[in-house]
Protein backbone atom coordinates (compact mmCIF):
# COMPACT_ATOMS: atom_id res chain seq x y z
CA UNK A 1 0.00 0.00 0.00
CA UNK A 2 1.48 3.29 -0.79
CA UNK A 3 1.77 5.73 1.49
CA UNK A 4 2.98 9.58 2.61
CA UNK A 5 4.08 8.46 5.59
CA UNK A 6 8.12 9.95 4.82
CA UNK A 7 6.92 13.41 3.46
CA UNK A 8 4.22 13.69 6.59
CA UNK A 9 7.26 12.83 8.93
CA UNK A 10 9.72 15.57 7.05
CA UNK A 11 7.32 18.07 7.06
CA UNK A 12 7.47 18.17 10.78
CA UNK A 13 11.56 17.23 10.79
CA UNK A 14 10.99 14.03 13.01
CA UNK A 15 13.11 11.10 12.68
CA UNK A 16 11.16 7.68 11.93
CA UNK A 17 12.76 6.70 15.94
CA UNK A 18 10.49 10.10 16.57
CA UNK A 19 7.53 8.67 15.00
CA UNK A 20 8.00 4.95 16.52
CA UNK A 21 8.27 6.69 19.86
CA UNK A 22 5.11 8.35 19.56
CA UNK A 23 2.94 5.20 18.05
CA UNK A 24 5.01 3.11 20.62
CA UNK A 25 6.27 0.64 17.93
CA UNK A 26 9.56 0.04 16.89
CA UNK A 27 11.60 2.32 14.47
CA UNK A 28 11.57 -1.04 12.22
CA UNK A 29 8.12 -1.02 12.24
CA UNK A 30 7.98 2.69 11.05
CA UNK A 31 10.12 1.48 8.42
CA UNK A 32 8.55 -1.14 6.42
CA UNK A 33 5.28 1.09 6.64
CA UNK A 34 7.28 3.56 4.98
CA UNK A 35 8.70 1.56 2.34
CA UNK A 36 5.06 -0.56 1.64
CA UNK A 37 6.84 -3.80 3.04
CA UNK A 38 3.91 -3.76 5.78
CA UNK A 39 0.49 -2.40 5.43
CA UNK A 40 -0.12 -1.33 9.25
CA UNK A 41 -3.30 -2.85 11.06
CA UNK A 42 -6.41 -0.46 11.51
CA UNK A 43 -5.38 0.66 15.30
CA UNK A 44 -2.32 1.87 13.98
CA UNK A 45 -3.69 3.30 10.77
CA UNK A 46 -5.54 5.45 13.18
CA UNK A 47 -3.11 5.87 15.54
CA UNK A 48 -1.16 7.63 12.51
CA UNK A 49 -3.88 9.52 11.14
CA UNK A 50 -4.47 11.25 14.76
CA UNK A 51 -0.91 11.30 15.13
CA UNK A 52 -0.23 13.82 12.21
CA UNK A 53 -3.77 15.29 12.39
CA UNK A 54 -4.81 13.70 8.87
CA UNK A 55 -8.02 11.58 7.43
CA UNK A 56 -6.05 7.94 6.63
CA UNK A 57 -6.90 8.19 3.08
CA UNK A 58 -4.53 11.60 3.32
CA UNK A 59 -1.76 8.94 4.56
CA UNK A 60 -2.85 5.98 2.71
CA UNK A 61 -3.38 5.14 -0.79
CA UNK A 62 -4.73 1.79 -1.69
CA UNK A 63 -3.69 0.17 -5.02
CA UNK A 64 -5.74 -0.19 -7.82
CA UNK A 65 -5.57 -3.41 -8.61
CA UNK A 66 -6.71 -4.60 -4.48
CA UNK A 67 -9.45 -2.61 -4.73
CA UNK B 1 8.65 5.49 26.09
CA UNK B 2 11.87 6.99 24.19
CA UNK B 3 13.75 5.36 21.81
CA UNK B 4 17.09 4.49 24.17
CA UNK B 5 14.84 3.40 26.76
CA UNK B 6 12.63 0.98 24.40
CA UNK B 7 16.28 -0.10 23.02
CA UNK B 8 17.47 -0.67 26.58
CA UNK B 9 14.41 -2.75 27.49
CA UNK B 10 15.20 -5.17 24.55
CA UNK B 11 18.77 -5.68 25.26
CA UNK B 12 17.82 -6.28 28.60
CA UNK B 13 14.73 -8.54 27.69
CA UNK B 14 17.97 -10.18 25.64
CA UNK B 15 20.45 -10.34 28.83
CA UNK B 16 17.81 -11.18 31.36
CA UNK B 17 17.23 -14.65 29.01
CA UNK B 18 20.54 -15.35 27.94
CA UNK B 19 21.31 -15.55 31.96
CA UNK B 20 18.07 -17.95 32.40
CA UNK B 21 19.63 -19.79 29.58
CA UNK B 22 22.95 -19.55 31.06
CA UNK B 23 21.44 -20.77 34.73
CA UNK B 24 19.40 -23.47 32.85
CA UNK B 25 22.88 -25.04 30.63
CA UNK B 26 24.56 -25.27 34.26
CA UNK B 27 21.80 -26.75 36.70
CA UNK B 28 21.70 -29.11 33.74
CA UNK B 29 25.60 -29.86 33.77
CA UNK B 30 25.66 -29.91 37.64
CA UNK B 31 22.40 -32.52 37.80
CA UNK B 32 24.05 -34.53 35.11
CA UNK B 33 26.90 -34.81 37.09
CA UNK B 34 25.56 -35.61 40.72
CA UNK B 35 23.11 -38.54 38.83
CA UNK B 36 26.66 -39.37 36.90
CA UNK B 37 28.31 -39.95 40.17
CA UNK B 38 25.12 -41.19 42.28
CA UNK B 39 23.21 -43.03 39.69
CA UNK B 40 21.50 -45.55 42.89
CA UNK B 41 20.97 -42.55 45.40
CA UNK B 42 16.90 -42.08 46.46
CA UNK B 43 16.70 -38.68 45.89
CA UNK B 44 17.95 -39.07 41.76
CA UNK B 45 14.75 -38.20 40.55
CA UNK B 46 14.15 -34.56 42.54
CA UNK B 47 18.06 -33.94 40.55
CA UNK B 48 17.14 -34.85 37.43
CA UNK B 49 13.99 -32.71 36.76
CA UNK B 50 15.76 -29.58 39.08
CA UNK B 51 17.05 -28.09 35.29
CA UNK B 52 13.15 -27.69 34.42
CA UNK B 53 12.70 -24.53 36.87
CA UNK B 54 15.50 -22.20 35.36
CA UNK B 55 14.01 -23.62 31.89
CA UNK B 56 10.58 -22.47 33.23
CA UNK B 57 11.88 -18.83 34.10
CA UNK B 58 13.38 -19.09 29.83
CA UNK B 59 9.73 -19.70 29.00
CA UNK B 60 8.13 -17.19 31.53
CA UNK B 61 10.77 -14.88 29.75
CA UNK B 62 10.27 -15.69 26.54
CA UNK B 63 6.56 -15.26 26.69
CA UNK B 64 6.57 -11.97 28.15
CA UNK B 65 9.02 -10.88 25.92
CA UNK B 66 6.54 -11.98 22.53
CA UNK B 67 3.79 -10.19 24.29
CA UNK B 68 5.65 -7.12 24.47
CA UNK B 69 6.28 -6.72 20.48
CA UNK B 70 4.77 -4.69 18.37
CA UNK B 71 2.58 -5.92 15.34
CA UNK B 72 5.68 -6.14 12.83
CA UNK B 73 7.47 -7.92 15.14
CA UNK B 74 4.67 -10.52 16.03
CA UNK B 75 4.26 -11.14 12.44
CA UNK B 76 7.83 -11.72 12.17
CA UNK B 77 8.02 -14.05 15.17
CA UNK B 78 5.01 -16.00 13.74
CA UNK B 79 6.30 -16.48 10.05
CA UNK B 80 9.72 -17.37 12.42
CA UNK B 81 7.94 -20.07 14.32
CA UNK B 82 6.21 -21.28 11.02
CA UNK B 83 9.63 -21.89 9.52
CA UNK B 84 11.17 -23.42 12.44
CA UNK B 85 8.28 -25.82 12.88
CA UNK B 86 7.98 -26.97 9.07
CA UNK B 87 12.13 -27.21 8.63
CA UNK B 88 12.37 -29.35 12.01
CA UNK B 89 9.30 -31.43 10.86
CA UNK B 90 11.32 -31.68 7.25
CA UNK B 91 14.82 -32.18 9.02
CA UNK B 92 13.36 -34.89 11.66
CA UNK B 93 11.52 -36.72 9.56
CA UNK B 94 14.04 -37.09 6.78
CA UNK B 95 16.95 -37.84 9.60
CA UNK B 96 14.00 -40.76 10.77
CA UNK B 97 13.73 -41.91 7.46
CA UNK B 98 17.43 -42.37 7.28
CA UNK B 99 17.68 -43.92 10.62
CA UNK B 100 15.74 -46.94 9.36
CA UNK B 101 18.20 -47.12 6.65
CA UNK B 102 21.20 -47.55 9.24
CA UNK B 103 21.94 -44.54 10.09
CA UNK B 104 22.88 -43.32 14.65
CA UNK B 105 20.14 -43.03 16.66
CA UNK B 106 20.13 -39.43 18.22
CA UNK B 107 18.55 -38.74 20.99
CA UNK B 108 15.00 -36.56 20.66
CA UNK B 109 16.42 -34.29 23.54
CA UNK B 110 18.17 -32.63 20.01
CA UNK B 111 15.24 -31.49 18.63
CA UNK B 112 14.12 -28.73 20.75
CA UNK B 113 17.50 -27.06 20.10
CA UNK B 114 17.27 -27.87 16.50
CA UNK B 115 14.26 -25.98 16.36
CA UNK B 116 15.55 -23.04 18.34
CA UNK B 117 18.48 -22.55 16.15
CA UNK B 118 16.16 -23.18 13.13
CA UNK B 119 13.60 -19.82 14.61
CA UNK B 120 16.47 -17.78 15.04
CA UNK B 121 17.23 -18.26 11.35
CA UNK B 122 13.94 -17.96 10.17
CA UNK B 123 13.80 -15.08 12.96
CA UNK B 124 17.14 -13.63 10.89
CA UNK B 125 15.30 -14.00 6.97
CA UNK B 126 12.11 -12.81 8.33
CA UNK B 127 13.20 -9.70 10.03
CA UNK B 128 15.59 -8.97 6.66
CA UNK B 129 12.54 -8.96 4.25
CA UNK B 130 10.79 -5.91 6.17
CA UNK B 131 13.90 -3.96 6.12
Amino acid sequence: MKNRLRVLRAELDWSQADLAERLGVSRQTVNAIETGKYDPSLPLAFSLARTFKRQIEEIFEAERSRL
Amino acid sequence: MSPVQSTWITYRSQIEIGLALLAYMMFLLGSVTILRGNPDTSWRYVIAVVPVAPAAVVVFLFVRRLARLDELQKRIQTEAFGFSLGATALITFAYGFLEGAGMPHLNWTYILPLMAALWAVGAAIFTFRYR
